[in-house]
């Protein structure tokens, strides 16, 4: 009697021991952590004014080390690249569908939706008439807007690029074309309206087969193009000083691998002082300066995920700037939608 | 009273025995259970494994394993690639939906040798649009030749066109790579510049293949899925590079696969061959493949060559109804040969 239950004793025991072996090996999987709502956590670092961001099609607020949900509604599209309007406690963002995407004017205190900018959705069922527009920006005066346009376009041909257009909020974002893109480059992005009516963008061009872009500056429609960065540096994401002293950018110096510099440099006038990189060999994008103009903020992965975290770095206009510090963790922030600073 | 003790004696010499006995055969049964527990745990990826490894394939008579030592450069035979030995690899990329009836073509060509003692890799990206004579017979895009006879075909055509011995394939389906990295978690891309394109194929769902998309993949540093990334890697109309240009976005997103699969360990190989059951295949053996593992993650970024044959490599012409690249031999060849031993 004692033997048959000793036998059965050790079977369950094996048993057992299989299981364990196997649960052994499937706890060891690489488990990719997923992404917290920025909402359930706590900057590392007490950073000045608003900050708007962008995370799996939403858009947040971080104000005084919280994080607010602006509950953007999900079924317009989704949420990226908010724009402070200056003067005002509002946002322009863009909502991104499949096939079109469009800008709307949104209050920033509350998240309600103020006004839909344009209409990219065309009533034609032919998709290759519908627009995209990215980058909204507002200048100073809180109505001149530009954008990232993908107009004209024939909706026959394959060529499609991005030109800047400028608009207003008060009535359409893009009803002047600024810039005449390379044909079959992608076109002129991250457009910034500055002071005396002067356009500051990154123009996408291919020279020998190789494809870079240079920040560039017009004070005009369609106007001569002032080149502030060489083929050689391929930079592009300008985001220019409160005081528009210091232009601050993304370089990745022709290497199509896996790195970039941010890297910033005094501006004066359409001259462009002596550029020095803040960070190397990083995945950094999206640099934007905090409204008062103590330091610049910009996103890269912190870890294996990949995700793209919040990091500041203290008086980056300055000679000597401080250490970079990642404000944020276990966040998945959307790289090409720059933070939008407000006072 | 002896006949109780013969017993008792007789219990005690084969209790020992027994006991040692026992105690063996428990050992050997709890190391069964084990690998029983492993088995199970590891019989998808085996199956898998032994699924798409080792579909051996007809070598070119015209091109037999080159000799040691040519022109600097030494290769292997197909046994040979575990070893030290430099050797070649096609990658293959193609489509795997109903759209051509069964037979699909390669939306990839990347030839690739690997140093295992010096870790250096070099990618030559193969324009599928180069004209050139098929193995299957007849002249055409290179791009048919895999459509005409699968890898065999393919190979051989390559081997034949560019005097070069290819020790061993990997194919890889579309939706196969979209699986892969979305298992890997996504992947960290600086897009080079703004890929746009109103005619991108929407053949990977629905029940029409000829139905068109839009895609918008925004330039700069950047966390991709897998759609994102294979809409990056895929899209070619909105690139004045045309093929050129998707392939330099085709070999930066393998180093960034490359990159992120470093992450990965034998714990994570079912669920990697889930991903691929069915759209990935390759002439290596397991343990090729197996001592390939760390090779990859050995190779620093920094040592990866990346060889893209632009103009006057090639020159565009129409043939037909069709638009070819037509290959400058005495261009191509020398500079093949800098890194893919002659034939």
């Amino acid at each position: 009697m004692r033997r048959p239950l000793a036998l059965i004793v050790l079977l369950a025991l094996m048993a057992a021991f299989a299981f364990g072996v196997n649960r052994f090996f499937a706890a060891r999987k690489t488990t990719i952590a997923s992404a917290a709502a920025p909402t359930e956590v706590h900057p590392e670092v007490a950073l000045p004014g608003t900050l708007y961001l962008a995370q799996r099609g939403d858009i947040y607020r971080l104000s005084n080390g919280t994080f607010t949900d602006l509950h953007l509604p999900a079924g317009i599209g989704t949420w990226m690249q908010p724009a402070v309007v200056p003067g005002t406690p509002d946002i322009v963002a863009v909502a991104r569908t499949a096939a079109y995407s469009d800008v709307y004017l949104i209050d920033g205190s509350n998240g309600k939706i103020l006004r839909q900018l344009s209409h990219n959705k065309t009533a034609t069922v032919t998709i290759q008439l519908w627009h995209w527009m990215f980058w909204p920006h507002v200048a100073a005066d809180g109505n001149t807007m530009v954008v990232s346009y993908d107009a004209p376009k024939s909706g026959q041909s394959y060529e499609i690029d991005f030109a800047v257009w400028q608009g207003s909020v008060s009535q359409k974002p893009a009803t002047q074309q600024w810039t005449q893109p390379y044909s079959f480059t992608g076109g002129d992005v991250q457009p910034l309206p500055l002071p005396g009516g002067r356009l500051l963008y990154a123009k996408y061009q291919i020279t020998g087969g190789n494809v870079f872009s240079q920040l560039a500056m017009q004070t005009n429609a369609l106007g001569d193009i002032v080149y502030l960065t060489s083929a050689a540096a391929d930079c592009a994401q300008p985001a220019v000083s409160p005081d528009g002293g210091t232009l601050a950018m993304i370089c990745a110096s022709g290497t199509g691998l896996q790195s970039t510099s941010l890297v910033v440099a005094p501006l004066q006038g359409t001259k462009l002082g002596t550029a020095h990189a803040v960070v190397a060999k990083c995945m950094c994008g999206a640099p934007a300066w905090s409204a008062d103009g103590s330091g610049l903020g910009y996103l890269a992965p912190a870890d294996a995920t990949g995700h793209f975290q919040l990091w500041w770095i203290a008086g980056a206009s300055t000679p000597r700037p401080a250490a970079p510090k990642q404000v944020t963790t276990g966040l998945d922030f959307d790289a090409t939608s720059p933070p939008a600073w407000a006072p | 009273m002896v006949s109780q003790r013969r017993r008792r004696a007789s219990a005690y010499r084969w209790g020992w025995g027994s006991r040692l006995l026992a105690a063996v055969l428990i050992a050997i049964g709890f190391a069964f259970s084990g690998a029983a527990g492993a088995l199970a745990y590891f019989f998808p990826a085996i199956v898998t494994a032994f699924q798409v490894t080792g579909h051996t394939i007809n070598r070119s008579a015209q091109s037999p394993p080159v000799q040691a030592g040519t022109q600097g450069l030494s290769t292997a035979d197909p046994s040979q690639a575990a070893s030290e030995r430099p050797f070649t690899v096609l990658l293959l990329g193609s489509d795997n939906d109903a759209k051509f009836g069964g037979t699909v073509l390669t939306q990839s060509m990347i030839l690739t040798r690997i140093n295992p003692a010096t870790k250096q890799v070099t990618m030559l990206s193969i324009a599928r649009d180069l004209y050139v004579p098929l193995s299957s017979g007849g002249t055409d895009k290179i791009d048919k030749a895999y459509s005409a006879g699968l890898a065999n075909a393919a190979v051989t055509t390559v081997e034949n066109n560019f005097h070069v011995h290819i020790d061993h394939y990997a194919w890889i389906g579309l939706l196969g790579l979209v699986k892969l990295i979305d298992k890997l978690g996504g992947i960290d891309v600086v897009a080079t510049h703004p890929v746009l394109d109103d005619f991108y194929p929407a053949d990977l769902s629905g029940n029409n293949p000829y139905l068109y998309q839009r895609v918008a993949v925004l330039p700069g540093p950047q966390h991709m899925g897998g759609i994102q990334a294979l809409e990056y890697v895929r899209s070619r109309h909105g690139d004045l590079r045309s093929d050129f240009g998707r392939s330099q976005r085709q070999q930066q997103v393998l180093l960034a696969i490359r990159t992120k699969a470093k992450l990965l360990g034998i714990s994570d190989l079912p669920d990697i061959s889930d991903a691929m059951a069915n759209d990935f295949n390759t002439d290596m053996s397991i343990t090729d493949v197996a001592s390939l593992l760390p090779l990859a993650s050995a190779v620093a970024l920094e040592t990866v060559h990346q060889v893209i044959l632009l103009p006057p490599y090639t020159s565009s012409a129409t043939i037909g109804n069709q638009d070819v690249l037509l290959p400058n031999w005495d261009l191509i060849l020398p500079e093949v040969h800098k890194y893919f031993p002659a034939t």
